[in-house]
C-alpha cells in the first residue's frame, strides 16, 4: 500500500506542478496554461494528495500514517523535480498515469 | 547586521549554515546510516548465523547459557533475535563480592553474543558495526563524549536557525516548488539547495528538533537541578523509569517456570505483539522475577512497555506505568527521530530523505562558494576565505563518502586476530578522511573534486568485490539464498558508487555557463534577437 500512496503522491504532484505558470508551458507549450485548465490541475493535485494520506492512514493509523504519507511525498518530489523536469520532460506524463497502475495492482496482490 | 528583515535573515542564514555545515555534514552522514545500524553491524560480522528458529526455542538457549555461564549473576539482561539482527546478546551482573576488582565498575559484568540455532556462544570479528555511526552521529570520536555532545547540540541548535531563516530567505517558496533549472552556475545551485530542503522540509525540521529533544536534559539541566537537587536519578526513575526496583534475593532455591509459558502470557497481555527480550532478577532464587519487553514496531515512542512476571509462579506482578503527557511526547520525539517502529519501506523512506538531508546540507556549503568566486575572478586572484572553504568542501562533501567506504574495506582487511581491532576500523575512516582533507587543502582545485569523487565512487563499488575476496557472504551466496540484508548492502554499496562516479564526471565535464554579458555578445555578434528577458531577471537574484 505504501507503493500505490508513493506513486499516488507522484501524479498528485505532477498535477500540482501543472497548475503553475511555468510547468506546463515547460512540458506543452503556452496554449496548455489556460487559467481554466491549470485550476483544474490544482484540485485533481490536492484530491490526489489527500488520497495517498487516506491510504496511508486506513493501512497504519493516525500515529504511522502521516509520517509514511510525508516521506512518501518527499521521496515522490525529488526525482520529478532533479531528474525529469530538468533532463527527461516527455517521460512525466507517461509515468504519472503508467506508476499508480502499477501502485494499485502491486495493493492489490 | 544588513538592512531589512529578509535581508538580515539572509546574512544569518548564509553564517550559521557555513559556520556549521561540514561537522553537520558528518553528523547527517553518519545519523543517515544509522538507520541501517543494524543491517551494518551484520554486514560487518558475517561470522553471524542467518537462520532463525523461533523466539522460545531462542529464549530457552538464552536461559540455558546463562545458567551454566552466569548461575550465581544477580540480573541477566537478554535481546531475543530480532527480524534485523539474528543474534541473541546477553549481559550479566555478579555480586559486588564475587565481581573482578581488576576492572572497576565494569568487573561486575560479563556478556556474550549467542547462535540462537545452537545456543553456543558467537565468536565474531571484534567490530563496532552499524554501532561506530550511531555513536558517531552524537558522540563524535576521540574527544570527549560531554564535550562532542555538546558540539553536536551547538550545530543543531545553527541547522535549526538556518532551516528557520532559510524559509523566511526563501522569496518564491510555493512558485519555486518545482522549480530546478539546470546548466546554469549559481542558479542550479541555488534552486538544488532550495528544492532539496523544501522537498524534505517535515523530515529536516523533525529531525533537527527531536535530535535537540534526545539530548535536551543534558543541554538545559537546570529544571532538572531545581525541583532534584540532591539526587537527579530520582527524576529520571519518576520521569522514565518503568518498573521499580526488585527485593535483594531470597534464601533457597525454586524451580522457575519454563520461559515459553512466560513469554506466551506476555504475548497474551498485549495482543500477540512479539517480545524484544527479558530481564531476569535474582535468576534461580524463589523471588525470581522476569520483566518481558515489548517488541518496536507498532509505536512512535521509544518508551516500550514491559510486564512483570513472578518466575516461579508466573503471577502477573506489574505492568510498566503509562507515562504521562510530558514523558509520552518526549518518547514520541524521541521515537520519531530514532525510527526504531520503522518496517521495511518506512525505513528507506526515513533513509532516503536522510540523503536528502545530506543533500541539502553539502550544496549548502558548495553554494557559498559558487557565489563568492566571481568577486574573486574580478580581483585576479583567489583569496584565504574562499580557498578555504573550497578545500573544506571537497575534503568534506567528496572526502567523506571515501571514509565511510574506507570503513567498511577496514572491516574486511584488517587481521582478524589483531588488537584493539574495532578501534583500528575507527582509525581507517579518520585517516582516509584525513588524507582527503590534506590532498583538498594542498591543492582545491574543481579537478581534485573530480578525483576525490571518483575515488570514492571506486571505493563504493569495490566494496562488493572486496567481501567477495575475504568472505564467503558474497553476492553470489547471499542473492541465490535470498538474504537480502547482506545482498542489499553490497546492491546499494554498488548503487552508491555509480553515483558518486557520475557526480565525478558532471565535474570533470563541466564548463561554466555563459554570463548574461557575454550572452549578448555573443548574441548580438550573430545579429540574432537579444536573449530572453527572463535571464537577467535571474542572473540578479
Amino acid at each position: 500500500m505504501t507503493l500505490f500512496a508513493l506513486t499516488l503522491s507522484f501524479s498528485a504532484f505532477t498535477a500540482l506542478s501543472l497548475a503553475m505558470e511555468k510547468h506546463p508551458q515547460d512540458l506543452h507549450g503556452a496554449a496548455a496554461a489556460t487559467p481554466a485548465r491549470r485550476a483544474r490541475w490544482r484540485v485533481l493535485g490536492w484530491i490526489l494528495l489527500a488520497v495517498a494520506l487516506t491510504l496511508c492512514v486506513v493501512d497504519h493509523g493516525w500515529a504511522m500514517g502521516p509520517v509514511r504519507w510525508l516521506g512518501a511525498l518527499t521521496l515522490s518530489g525529488v526525482p520529478l523535480v532533479f531528474g525529469l523536469y530538468p533532463y527527461r520532460p516527455t517521460w512525466i506524463a507517461p509515468l504519472a498515469i503508467a506508476l499508480p497502475l502499477v501502485g494499485l495492482v502491486a495493493a492489490l496482490l | 547586521m544588513k538592512n531589512g528583515f529578509r535581508q538580515s535573515m539572509a546574512w544569518l542564514h548564509t553564517w550559521t549554515g557555513l559556520l556549521v555545515g561540514w561537522l553537520l555534514l558528518l553528523i547527517f552522514m553518519a545519523g543517515t546510516a544509522s538507520y541501517y545500524r543494524e543491517e551494518i553491524s551484520r554486514w560487518m560480522r558475517p561470522e553471524l548465523p542467518s537462520a532463525r528458529v523461533s523466539t522460545d526455542v531462542a529464549a530457552q538457549r538464552a536461559i540455558a547459557f546463562l545458567q551454566d555461564k552466569a548461575g550465581n549473576a544477580e540480573m541477566w539482561y537478554v535481546t531475543l533475535p530480532q527480524p534485523r539482527n539474528p543474534a541473541m546478546s546477553t549481559f550479566w551482573r555478579v555480586p559486588a563480592d564475587q565481581a573482578d576488582p581488576s576492572k572497576g565498575r565494569r568487573g561486575a559484568f560479563g556478556d556474550a553474543t549467542l547462535d540462537p540455532n545452537t545456543g553456543g556462544e558467537l565468536k565474531a570479528r571484534d567490530t563496532r558495526g552499524g554501532d561506530f555511526f550511531y555513536r558517531l552521529h552524537f558522540d563524535l570520536h576521540y574527544i570527549p563524549v560531554y564535550w562532542a555532545r555538546y558540539l553536536v547540540g551547538f550545530c543543531a541548535m545553527f541547522m535549526l536557525v538556518a532551516i528557520l531563516t532559510g524559509v523566511i530567505t526563501h522569496k518564491k517558496i510555493f512558485k519555486d516548488f518545482f522549480t530546478f533549472r539546470r546548466d546554469k552556475g549559481l542558479r542550479s545551485w541555488l534552486d538544488f539547495h532550495n528544492v532539496s530542503a523544501v522537498m524534505a522540509l517535515p523530515y529536516h525540521a523533525m529531525i533537527t528538533y527531536t535530535g535537540i529533544v534526545t539530548l535536551m536534559v543534558m543541554y538545559l539541566p537546570w529544571g532538572v537541578k531545581a525541583v532534584y537537587p540532591q539526587d537527579e536519578d530520582a527524576f529520571f526513575a519518576e520521569a522514565f523509569g518503568g518498573l521499580p526496583e526488585v527485593s535483594a534475593p531470597a534464601e533457597g532455591r525454586a524451580t522457575p517456570l519454563p520461559i515459553a509459558q512466560l513469554l506466551d502470557s506476555a504475548r497474551a497481555q498485549w495482543n500477540g505483539i512479539d517480545v524484544a527480550g527479558f530481564t531476569v532478577s535474582n535468576p534461580g532464587a524463589g523471588n525470581a522475577v522476569i520483566d518481558i519487553r515489548q517488541r518496536d514496531g507498532k509505536r512512535l515512542s521509544t518508551d516500550t512497555p514491559a510486564l512483570r512476571y513472578d518466575m516461579v509462579s508466573g503471577a502477573l506482578l506489574e505492568a510498566s506505568p503509562p507515562s504521562g503527557g510530558a514523558t509520552a511526547t518526549r518518547g514520541v520525539m524521541y521515537g520519531l527521530h530514532l525510527a526504531r517502529f520503522a518496517d521495511g519501506g518506512l525505513r528507506a523512506l526515513f533513509f532516503l530523505s536522510g540523503l536528502t538531508g545530506c543533500l541539502m546540507v553539502a550544496s549548502g556549503v558548495v553554494l557559498w562558494a559558487v557565489k563568492e568566486r566571481p568577486k574573486h575572478a574580478k580581483r585576479g586572484r583567489v583569496g584565504f576565505g574562499l580557498r578555504l572553504v573550497d578545500a573544506l568542501n571537497i575534503g568534506t562533501v567528496a572526502g567523506l563518502p571515501i571514509a565511510f567506504a574506507a570503513y567498511f574495506w577496514g572491516n574486511r582487511l584488517l587481521p582478524l586476530d589483531m588488537a584493539e581491532r574495532s578501534g583500528a576500523e575507527a582509525n581507517v575512516f579518520f585517516y582516509a578522511w584525513a588524507a582527503a582533507l590534506l590532498a583538498a587543502f594542498l591543492w582545491p582545485k574543481r579537478l581534485m573534486w573530480a578525483w576525490q569523487l571518483y575515488i570514492g565512487a571506486a571505493t563504493f563499488a569495490l566494496v562488493p568485490v572486496v567481501n567477495a575476496f575475504t568472505t564467503h557472504a558474497h553476492l553470489g551466496v547471499t542473492m541465490r539464498s535470498g538474504d537480502w540484508v547482506l545482498a542489499g548492502f553490497d546492491l546499494s554499496m554498488l548503487a552508491f558508487g555509480a553515483v558518486l562516479a557520475l557526480c565525478g564526471w558532471r565535474m570533470q565535464r563541466w564548463t561554466p555557463p555563459l554570463s548574461a554579458a557575454e550572452k549578448k555578445k555573443r548574441a548580438a555578434a550573430a545579429k540574432a534577437p537579444a536573449a530572453p528577458a527572463t535571464t537577467s531577471a535571474d542572473a540578479s537574484v
